[in-house]
């Protein structure tokens, strides 16, 4: 290790590297609290050039390494355990801008909102906008495909990628787009690998113009079924709102106890937040339909957001919610399943009922038009028995998930939490299949190791005599 | 390959394929994979002594129109798609370039997209999951049938637009989308001049499904009858199809007649007669062998069963 130190330290300079223990500890989780782990030692180069001379070192080496952003992540996806830390916050460079292509190219580090206030005077903005948009980076959105609330009518961030130069842990350095008819679609593989496949070093994405006109409306509710029954009623109406989230009740409360608090109405069993977007021209007529669909489906009240201000508070207690509930408990475990829409209303009430069982308290917010559910649980890590009952609620939560036909995982990425339920979701063949496409990227497996694919399932990786650990 | 003289198997399911493509590994023969036939005359000869037919992996298994997704087999054609679809007001908008006896799997597998595809998605974006089996005889579930997922490496953005060489497909989970309430397709005519303001609408708030620039002597134009029996000179001519509700078409075409002369036109019978006969390019360009996709090759398909040669050499 220390040789290996010594040729990282050459490249990125001894400010740039850390080795001693204490200051590792800042990268001990990513924004799943549940999981930890302590690097060998972190390197953080400050170019392209450098990102490509430290993989290389570390191929010759023969080390893995774990890529990491801001280390927002959900999925524990982000942690070296005992391996290399390399860190891209510092390549936040915006290379180019081209307003006539609405595309930008930007270096790995750059933060999801930078992106968007760079390109504001242009009338234009990088749609993607998962909540930690504030902190979270291009790159690790890459490696995530990441979502957000506005995917719903703007897609996710693989359909805002035209191409990206990356760096394959062999240190091949390989430019990858979708295909286009002369090749297979490269760039769509290694969109949301999480990090297994290689290290992106710039990519140019597709920007979209600010909507000429936002309405935000906000429903309340007096069961979390009438909510459910809302968004149901209201995509099969034909609307593509920009973004449907539905919070419940315990989410209301940590909210409006906080400083994020945003107005909801503190005895709604859930509230609705529909935002539509587009041009100024057949808005009303979008709104006035989701207000009239929310009355039908039960709503109390539905109230409009005025101006900016208020449709930024609304906004604000949705996007905050997570750290909202930083003041109900120490930790906070967010999962992420995906299901059939025309299930969502059933499965909060499981959800609701499995939580009761196993005496914690789940808080739902999530993107409800997509069935992208967020059952989130605070609670104290450092409790052995709390943190067991935490771990077999959200077990069940998830294999209910799939029962009902839907996915462990929509947009924060399996990583090291939802490693055991690959299996459930998919078959052998399928996830041996998976295992190929990644020795394809990186045969020695040495990019985040360990994480997405359970080793057991590669049926090659077992049978080789070589076979590692990790 | 012109000489269409092969064995052709017709698997009813995915584990009969799996059987065919293990034996045909093992004997060292080649599979032309073949949907509806409509591409049979491009991309480079395969070396094939077998055909497999995905035709009688055919029909809609699953549809649930208040989720907006639907599973149907490979060899399930457009056509089909469009009918089950529009009963419920709803639609599968791949409406790729030719006609509508293709396949939902051809689609998919030459990653085919048509006029509407910067709107309404590339078939890479209305794909949610898919069923196939690789060269080595792998019965892949990629993906799933909900509308979000990140669950595991993208089997299924790797299998379209891989022209079948990767893996055949049997089954398609796709993501359908809500008619707009109103849809109308206009012809516009203005001078040259417009051109540019043309384009600005096109990239405006009021963004078409569609906007194509007519050549008064298309095949299309004239099979539908849009070509006006006088052209003012100088002046030139586009299809536009506006979707949206009752305010918003309202709205573009009162901008749109601000640049030009407008009719509208029959939309349902226009738009076919454009994917078949203004189709751009057809088939796979040189294939790029770089280190990445030859490893993939090697790796989903070692034997070269799959259409061996189609994309070249490998």
């Amino acid at each position: 290790m220390a040789t290996l130190a010594t040729a990282l330290e050459q490249i990125v300079g001894a400010a740039h590297l850390l080795t001693r223990p204490p200051s590792l500890l800042v990268y001990r989780s990513d924004g799943l609290p549940g999981h930890r782990a302590i690097p060998s030692l972190a390197v953080f180069p400050g170019t392209r050039g450098e990102v490509v001379r430290v993989v290389r070192v570390l191929a010759e080496a023969g080390a893995p390494f774990v890529a990491r952003g801001a280390g927002t992540g959900l999925s524990g996806g982000a942690l070296a355990d005992g391996i290399v830390l390399l860190g891209l916050h510092r390549l936040k460079g915006i290379l180019a801008i081209d307003p006539d292509a609405r595309t930008a190219t930007v270096e790995p580090g750059v933060v999801n909102a930078t992106l968007s206030k760079s390109v504001a005077p242009l009338g234009l903005h990088y749609a993607p906008d998962p909540s930690s948009q504030s902190a979270c980076t291009i790159g690790g959105n890459i490696a995530e495909n990441a979502g957000g609330p506005h995917c719903l009518k703007y897609g996710v961030t693989l359909d805002h990628v035209v191409r990206a130069t990356v760096v394959l842990p062999d240190g091949e350095v390989m430019a990858l787009d979708r295909g286009e008819g002369t090749g297979y679609d490269l760039l769509g593989a290694f969109v949301g690998s999480e990090g297994c496949f290689g290290v992106v070093l710039d990519v140019t994405v597709r920007l979209a113009p600010i909507p000429e006109g936002v309405i935000t409306l906000l429903a309340d509710f007096t069961s979390v079924r009438a909510a459910a029954d809302a968004t149901s009623r209201i995509i099969a109406a034909g609307i593509l709102p920009g973004a449907l989230e539905l919070m419940d009740h315990a989410t209301i409360e940590a909210v409006e106890s906080s400083v994020y608090a945003a107005g909801y109405p503190r005895d709604a069993a859930a509230v609705l937040l529909a935002e539509v977007d587009g041009a100024v021209a057949g808005l009303d007529a979008d709104a006035e339909a989701i207000e009239r669909l929310c009355c039908e489906a039960g709503a109390r009240e539905v109230r409009v957001a005025r101006d900016a201000v208020e449709r930024a508070r609304l906004w604000q207690g949705r996007k905050k919610a997570f750290g909202a509930m930083g003041r109900v408990a120490p930790h906070l475990v967010v999962q992420d399943a995906v299901v059939p829409r025309t299930k969502l209303a059933d499965l909060l009430e499981e959800i609701h009922a499995i939580g009761m069982r196993h005496d914690v308290r789940v808080c739902n917010v999530f993107h409800a038009g997509d069935g992208n559910l967020h059952p989130n649980i605070p609670y104290d890590a450092d409790d052995p028995a709390e943190s067991a009952r935490v771990a077999e609620a959200m077990s069940e939560i998830m294999h209910r998930c799939i029962a009902v036909g839907g996915t462990i995982t929509g947009e924060h990425g399996v990583g090291l939490d939802k490693l055991d339920y690959m299996p459930a979701l998919f078959g052998a063949d399928t996830l041996d299949a998976m295992c190929t496409l990644r020795d394809v990227f990186d045969p020695d497996r040495r990019a985040n190791p360990g994480k997405v694919v359970p080793v057991r399932s590669c049926r090659e990786w077992l049978a080789a005599p070589s076979a590692r650990t990790h | 390959m012109n000489g269409w003289r092969r064995r052709v198997h017709a698997p009813t399911d995915a584990a009969a394929l799996a059987a065919l493509i293990r034996e045909a590994a093992r004997e060292g023969r080649g599979l032309r994979i073949v949907g509806a036939g409509r591409w049979l005359d491009v991309g480079s000869p395969v070396d094939a002594s077998d055909g497999i037919t995905t035709t009688v992996l055919r029909g809609i298994t699953a549809y649930n129109p208040a989720d907006l997704t639907l599973s149907c087999g490979a060899g399930t054609t457009l056509a089909e798609l469009e009918m089950a679809t529009r009963a419920h007001d709803q639609w599968c908008p791949l409406l790729p370039w030719g006609d509508d006896l293709g396949t939902v799997g051809a689609t998919a597998a030459t990653a085919t997209a048509g006029p509407f595809a910067e709107r309404l998605g590339q078939p890479s974006t209305l794909v949610l999951g898919l069923e196939c089996v690789d060269g080595t005889g792998r019965v892949i579930e990629a993906g799933g049938r909900v509308v979000k997922n990140v669950a595991g490496f993208d089997l299924t953005r790797l299998m379209i637009g891989a022209w079948g060489t990767l893996g055949v497909i049997t089954q398609l989970h796709l993501r359908l989308r809500a008619r707009p309430a109103v849809d109308r397709t206009m012809v516009l005519e203005a001078p040259i001049s417009a051109e540019d303001a043309v384009t600005a609408f096109a990239r405006g708030p009021y963004a078409p499904l569609a906007l194509l620039r007519m050549d008064g002597g298309a095949v299309w134009a004239k099979m539908a009858g849009v070509v006006p029996a006088t052209t003012e000179p100088g002046a030139r001519r586009w299809l536009v199809r506006i979707g949206g509700n009752a305010q918003f078409v309202a709205a573009a075409q009162d901008a749109l007649a601000r640049l030009g002369r407008l009719t509208t036109v029959d939309g349902d019978a226009i738009w076919p007669l454009v994917r078949q006969h203004a189709a751009p390019r057809a088939g796979p360009g040189h294939w790029r062998w770089d280190a990445l996709s030859r490893r993939l090759r090697e790796r989903f398909d070692p034997q070269r069963v799959l259409n061996p040669g189609l994309l070249g050499a490998r």
